[in-house]
């Protein structure tokens, strides 16, 4: 609240324009957008996930879709094999998620950089072989279908709505979080491990923190997008997915709150606008990752505060000017 | 369980094995020079694999054709890896692994979409060839000859690599790119180009793997998934940068694989990451790697 | 004694690194450790900040035995160091540089939900003000001077609160007017904060201007140690190290 009756008039009808548009949106657009929305929503929910490891603690995971994957299995399991409530069965999936990302984040912490992120991809694919071949348990390579779930989120305006609550919810936790003291240390400890740890910072520990954080988050956006596809298959935990959750970040900017968003957004849209003309889409989405990595790294937002801040600084030259 | 099943579950192995050495052992010289963790390595097999049917399938008429495929697609892939490393690999050297991972993701892509484009996406065959059709009676059970065959270039390719890094001039230049850059650069070695040298070569060997593996299963698309994470595997246990880590490596992964089926049929696949995994925690340099 | 060191030993592969040292520091001494490259100076920080276990030896900080502990667990005792090579954020402010290590001190570092940037400003504006970068709190750590990221990192050392602080060449580098500031500086550290302090120098101007003690380290071992009168006056030391001038 603070922030918002400090800030000027542009900010504040932004800060007041943004929820509005987004709560009066299924009047204005069709369920087809809307259904691409809510898409947009929980891949930026566990891009924004992946990013608290990524651009807050520079820890590079290669294996984040593994605990997406157990989120949305668990609530898949819980729904459709044990029948349980919603409510419970949504909660089940960032706690799976987060119990395997504390045993899993336990043992990858122990190593570091080029390491660390093999062994991410490593656990990533034992919970995909896990999940591929337990015919029984996960439906094996046929995967979960026909989830039930309440009648009144079978709408997708409703579960629009329904994914707009929880994810902003999320988001705005994970924006404190991002902006706390923990936060900071984790910043530091990117920034430089060795000195952190020699201001009293257990690195190990809060890198274990951030993981299981993390984890807990994908496994949010896994509960989600199983509800809202009403159906699971192995290809959530494959390290391509992984991988597209780390092109996601990479594309809005992994050193902005904002930039994993952003990504999600852009990819989203733009994979679908391409791929409704041409069956190899792919092949432009190679090519727009072979130019984001060699022009512009970093990202959406990184370019678009590296434009910003160099008007601020012509402006702020010219004020000068004047004034002598 | 005979001793017979269990030679032929080997041997089985083994073939698998040495294809994925080929692949994996490009993988890790590129490492090992170059300090790029190449995950396209599996979609230049694939290219490979795709090369050598369309050679043995357009001209079968010709007597021999699969053995002048072996010698042509190798050299096809060696020199699209060259185009690649002059056109994008050589940006990204000094970048951090983050973004050479992505990079070489954005290639996994193009060159998989390209292969859809020209080969489209049905399953494809290629006859064993030549006097390779039979089978050779291993313990009075029947094993393929073209397998046993896969498993001698396997060695003899190992041994000649191993022989060309040690005793010759360039293989002892590539060797010392691999411990020290800048030392080798103030020799007046052109290093670019050295690097380009070895990407080809890495490229070459995954081409021989994907030419040499066809007759044995499939030419399809998702090759080259399948195929880059089990390289991983290899690499992780072996040694990141090693040879004969390389060669150990699949040697285990393949073995694992063969009698993890008789242990676990289903989860036999998770053995090679649980392995991963040990080697990473205990000895994260690999078995044959060094420690830094 | 705020400080002993008893025996401490160390080698690499069977170069004797460090040899069995033996010192102590009192409290708000001033001490330097002086001597030619490879004599062990940093590897003898390593081994007190616990980033390298001693074959041999012990360190006694404050009474307690401290061999061998985990450098986080060391700086919460109460030892703060800062580095040969640069060591700070790069991306971080240099507001945010000092915070980090403030949050760290007051155990802070669980706070999950609290926004960062109203907090603990009091304390970090008060270590800013004594390293003298009060002007240039909101600019990337990374774009300083030189001087100003080594005064940075005494900072960042200077926030854990330590009774102890070591600092690894702390003038390197730096221009001859950073320097005098610098000497000032840790001058001052000793004298208003009742710090005991131990740095590493090259500069003669500095070890002699401002030390209590100095201790002289040869080939691992300290050969000489006495004020800086005794230093100048031994003339093993002018042989192996002052190169027979006198300052």
């Amino acid at each position: 609240m603070k922030e918002f009756l400090k800030a000027d008039g542009k900010r504040r009808r932004l800060w007041f324009g943004a929820p509005v548009v987004f709560v009066l949106l299924p009047i204005f657009i069709g369920e087809g957008w809307l259904s691409l929305f809510t898409e947009m929503m929980i891949l930026a929910l566990a891009a924004c996930a992946l990013n608290l490891m990524l651009g807050y603690a520079g820890m590079v995971s290669f294996g984040p879709a593994g605990l997406y994957a157990v989120g949305a299995y668990a609530t898949a399991i819980f729904l459709k094999k044990a029948g349980l409530p919603f409510v419970l069965a949504m909660a089940a999936g960032p706690v799976a998620a987060g119990i395997v990302g504390a045993v899993v984040g336990w043992l990858c912490v122990r190593r570091t950089a080029v390491y660390f992120a093999l062994l991410t991809l490593a656990f990533a694919q034992i919970i995909w072989t896990i999940v591929f071949e337990w015919y029984g348990f996960t439906g094996g390579d046929n995967g979960i279908v026909g989830i039930p779930v309440p009648a009144f989120l079978m709408s997708i305006t409703h579960y629009y709505y329904f994914t707009l609550v929880l994810v902003v919810t999320a988001l705005t936790l994970l924006w404190r979080i991002g902006n706390s003291p923990f936060g900071k240390i984790l910043q530091a400890i990117r920034e430089n491990p060795g000195r952190t740890e020699f201001v009293g910072i257990h690195v190990r520990r809060y890198q274990l923190y951030a993981f299981i954080l993390s984890s807990a988050f994908l496994g949010l956006a896994g509960s989600l997008f199983c509800a809202f596809s009403r159906s699971v298959f192995p290809g959530y935990a494959h390290w391509i997915k992984s991988t597209d959750m780390l092109v996601v970040c990479l594309l809005g900017g992994i050193h902005n709150f904002a930039g994993p968003i952003v990504g999600s957004v852009v990819y989203l849209y733009v994979s679908k606008l391409i791929s409704s003309y041409t069956m190899y889409w792919m092949l432009f989405l190679g090519i727009i990752v072979v130019l984001l990595v060699l022009y512009m790294r970093g990202g959406i937002m990184g370019y678009l505060s590296e434009k910003f801040l160099s008007e601020r600084g012509e402006l702020q030259e010219k004020g000068a000017g004047e004034k002598a | 369980m005979t001793i017979q099943v269990l030679a032929w579950q080997a041997l089985s192995g083994l073939s698998v094995g040495m294809v994925l050495f080929l692949i994996a052992a490009g993988l890790s010289i590129i490492f090992g020079a170059l300090n790029v963790l190449n995950l396209a390595h599996g979609s230049i097999y694939m290219v490979g694999a795709f090369i050598c049917y369309s050679l043995t399938s357009t001209f079968a008429h010709l007597a021999g054709v699969f053995w002048w495929t072996l010698i042509l697609a190798p050299i096809a892939t060696a020199l699209l890896g060259g185009l690649i490393e002059i056109v994008l690999l050589r940006r990204i050297y000094a970048q951090e692994m983050l973004y050479q991972y992505i990079l070489t993701f954005g290639l996994i892509l193009i060159l998989g979409e390209l292969c859809k484009l020209v080969w489209g996406v049905g399953y494809n065959t290629v006859a064993v060839p030549w006097p390779l059709t039979g089978s050779v009676s291993i313990m009075a059970l029947p094993f393929p000859a073209y397998n046993l065959f896969l498993i001698g270039c396997g060695i003899a390719v190992f041994v000649g690599l191993w022989a060309f890094m040690r005793y010759t001039g360039l293989g002892q230049i590539i060797r010392a790119v691999t411990h020290n850059r800048e030392m080798v650069n103030a020799l007046g070695i052109n290093v670019p180009r050295v690097y380009t040298g070895v990407f080809m070569l890495g490229c070459w060997l995954a081409g021989l793997a994907g030419t040499l593996m066809p007759p044995m299963s499939v030419v399809a698309l998702g090759a080259d998934m399948e195929v880059i994470i089990g390289c991983f595997v290899i690499v992780v246990i072996g040694g990141l940068g090693s040879l004969p880590g390389a060669f150990i490596g699949s040697v285990i992964l393949g073995l694992l694989t063969a009698f993890g089926i008789f242990v676990a049929p289903r989860l036999a696949v998770a053995f090679g990451f649980i392995l991963m995994i040990i080697i990473l925690l205990v000895r994260p340099w690999g078995l044959m790697g060094k420690p830094e | 004694m705020i400080l002993e060191v008893q025996g401490l030993t160390k080698s690499f592969g069977g170069l004797h690194a460090v040899h069995d040292v033996h010192f102590g520091i009192e409290e708000r001494e001033l001490s330097a450790i002086i001597g030619p490259n490879g004599a062990g100076k940093t590897t003898l920080f390593n081994l007190l900040t616990g980033h390298m276990r001693p074959d041999a030896g012990r360190v006694i900080f404050k009474g307690t035995d401290i061999t061998g502990r985990a450098p986080h667990k060391i700086c919460r005792a109460g030892i703060g160091r800062s580095f040969q090579r640069l060591n700070i954020f790069p991306r971080l402010t240099t507001f945010e540089n000092i915070q980090v290590a403030v949050f760290s001190t007051q155990g802070k570092g669980s706070n999950l939900l609290s926004s960062a940037e109203t907090m603990v400003r009091e304390e970090t504006e008060a270590v800013l003000d004594g390293v003298g970068l009060q002007k240039k709190k909101r600019v990337r750590a990374g774009l300083l001077s030189h001087g100003d990221q080594k005064r940075l990192e005494i900072g960042i050392a200077l926030a854990s609160q330590p009774e102890l602080l070591l600092l690894d060449e702390p003038t390197a580098g730096m221009s001859p007017s950073e320097t005098v500031e610098t000497t000032e500086l840790i001058r001052k550290l000793v004298k208003e904060r009742g710090l005991a302090l131990i740095f590493v120098e090259h500069d003669m101007n500095v070890v002699f201007g401002i030390s209590d003690k100095i201790k002289v380290m040869h080939q691992g071992m300290i050969m000489f140690e006495g004020t800086p009168e005794e230093v100048r006056g031994n003339e093993e030391v002018q042989r192996v190290y002052l190169g027979g001038k006198k300052k």
